[in-house]
């Protein structure tokens, strides 16, 4: 006997994501149900534009990294051809992977298991033993290659389908945030290769994204480092705080602390020192920028996460990586500036209190992001609540929604378009 | 300079400055190895000779090639493509023929 599946047996099998997602509440079950995580997979990770890494990265010819797409293993690599390259990690013949190392430099790659081997851009260039093939050149097989790779500002993105919004149609208003830490810069220029920190996470990744521009939690989850560390951080994100939350459009979302570093007028504030304590740095922003050099130095960098997976730690740069539904990986670095070694050691040495193995933030955060997975596998009540802030909200001058400094406005924009991305039929 | 490191993707792995992955060790006659995770290659100029040339091991094989000036230059203007044929591993170590 023959049996087939219904056409809408096949589509009640799909969770239904608008009765899951509401304006001012989302279902526990998109944290926890494999088969959302499924879902993301082919309609976000493996579709939309998704951060890889930066060209910095890869300053050579033959440079290599091992960087991913959720779980997907891929190669970044510099070519003779001077540009990036994304290959995925898995040879044509076995599927084994073919790179191991994290890094390193290399034109050409074998594969260990029986030794074929690969320019970086992919091209096989031969097989041992070619008789068992009939001879030389005779396999039509390359490495994967990523259908659409692009960057913006060195930052490299990458997206599985061939076609879809362009990088920059994705980016929008997000793309001005990543102008703003390279005009930090006086070369105006982002370097990415100071190492990255990864730590594992079981949590699902979405709880993270959320986090990242969530300003009602600072005050709570990271009071221990502010208090040790008599960071000015803490009051802006209060409700006495004049920062706001900003929906970007597309997921992307930022905390704006320009308004409270503005009104209290003081270059270098935002990252927590003064003028006289990085002299030759703040020297050359003024000779570079002139008369607008005060305002870069007073607004500082950007608090922005841009959907997916780049969340833009004014100092520093965390990558969410999806390992399943209840686990990932976040990788971090500091940010580094061309021409500003003054500010980058501190950075450096920042990022290490911050995110490092013995580091404070990111261990606050990854307890939070930890309880709250498992506290979402109990069942009642079934909805997280994301109200916040509502009733307050305003559209700016640039129709960006925008709420107070502790608002849950990014968290919502953020709904909003996963939501979009994920009713889409495959 | 340093040895490869080992940043194989464990949680917590810190290297904010690590250098390139790989093997790049310099001796006092200014040889060293060249190495990645694909292959490892000691390189020494070596003056046994009447003239110098450049002595290269396989440290997986323990296979050593001496190269002269003339072979050298050739190395570097070798066209791109040829090159590429030989990192096909049929055209040279793992082929039916034996060498001729």
């Amino acid at each position: 006997m023959t049996t087939t599946v219904p056409d809408s047996a096949r589509a009640t099998s799909r969770p239904d994501y608008a009765a899951l997602i509401e304006p001012s509440r989302v279902h526990g079950s998109l944290y926890t149900d494999p088969r959302v995580f499924a879902d993301e997979l082919e309609r976000i990770w493996y579709r939309s534009w998704v951060f890889v890494g930066h060209e910095s990265e890869v300053p050579e010819s033959g440079d290599y990294v091992r960087k991913s797409i959720g779980p997907q293993d891929i190669i970044m690599t510099r070519g003779r051809d001077g540009d990036v390259h994304l290959v995925f990690n898995r040879c044509a013949h076995r599927g084994n992977l073919v790179c191991e190392d994290a890094r390193g430099n290399a034109n050409a790659f074998r594969c260990p298991y029986h030794g074929w081997t690969y320019r970086n851009t992919g091209e096989l260039l031969g097989y041992p033993y070619n008789k068992g093939y009939g001879g030389k050149g005779n396999l039509d097989l390359s490495l994967g290659r990523v259908p659409r790779v692009d960057s913006y500002r060195g930052f490299v993105f990458a997206s599985l389908a061939e076609d879809g919004p362009t990088l920059a149609e994705h980016l929008g208003a997000a793309a001005g945030e990543i102008d703003r830490l390279a005009r930090l810069s006086p070369e105006g220029r982002i370097d990415l290769g100071a190492g990255w920190l990864q730590h594992r996470t079981r949590a699902n990744w979405k709880l993270l994204a959320e986090n990242e521009t969530d300003g009602y939690h600072p005050q709570f989850v990271h009071s221990s480092i502010f208090s040790v560390t008599g960071s000015p951080i803490g009051p802006l994100y209060s409700d006495n705080s004049t920062a706001v939350t900003r929906d970007l459009g597309n997921g992307h979302s930022e905390n704006d602390l320009r308004p409270e570093f503005r009104r209290q007028g003081e270059p270098m504030r935002w990252f927590g020192t003064s003028e006289s304590r990085v002299p030759n740095y703040v020297a050359r922003m003024r000779e570079v920028y002139g008369d607008a050099a005060d305002d870069i130095l007073t607004e500082g960098a950007p608090h922005v996460m841009i959907f997916p997976n780049l969340f833009i730690a004014e100092i520093q740069v965390f990558v969410i990586q999806p390992l399943s539904v209840d686990e990932c990986v976040q990788h971090s670095t500091a940010v580094q500036l061309g021409g500003a070694e003054e500010l980058n050691s501190r950075m450096v040495s920042q990022s290490i209190g911050s995110v490092g193995p013995a580091g404070m933030l990111l261990a606050d955060d990854t307890e939070m992001y930890e309880r709250n997975q498992r506290g979402l596998e109990m069942r009642q009540p079934e909805w997280l609540d994301v109200r916040r802030g509502m009733h307050r909200e305003a559209l700016d001058e640039d129709g960006y929604r925008t709420g107070a400094a502790t608002d849950e406005t990014g968290i919502r924009g953020f709904w909003s378009h996963y939501r979009r991305l994920m009713e889409v039929d495959t | 300079m340093s040895e490869r490191d080992s940043n194989t993707g464990d949680a917590h792995d810190v290297t904010p400055d690590a250098p390139c992955a790989g093997t790049v060790r310099v001796d006092d006659s200014g040889g060293g190895i060249v190495g990645n995770e694909f292959a490892e290659v000691g390189v020494a100029v070596d003056h046994s000779g009447n003239g110098p040339r450049l002595r290269l091991e396989d440290y997986r094989t323990g296979r050593v090639r001496n190269l002269d000036a003339l072979e050298l230059e050739t190395i570097i203007w070798l066209p791109e493509e040829r090159l590429t044929q030989l990192l096909d591993p049929s055209t040279t170590r793992w082929r039916e023929e034996p060498d001729r």
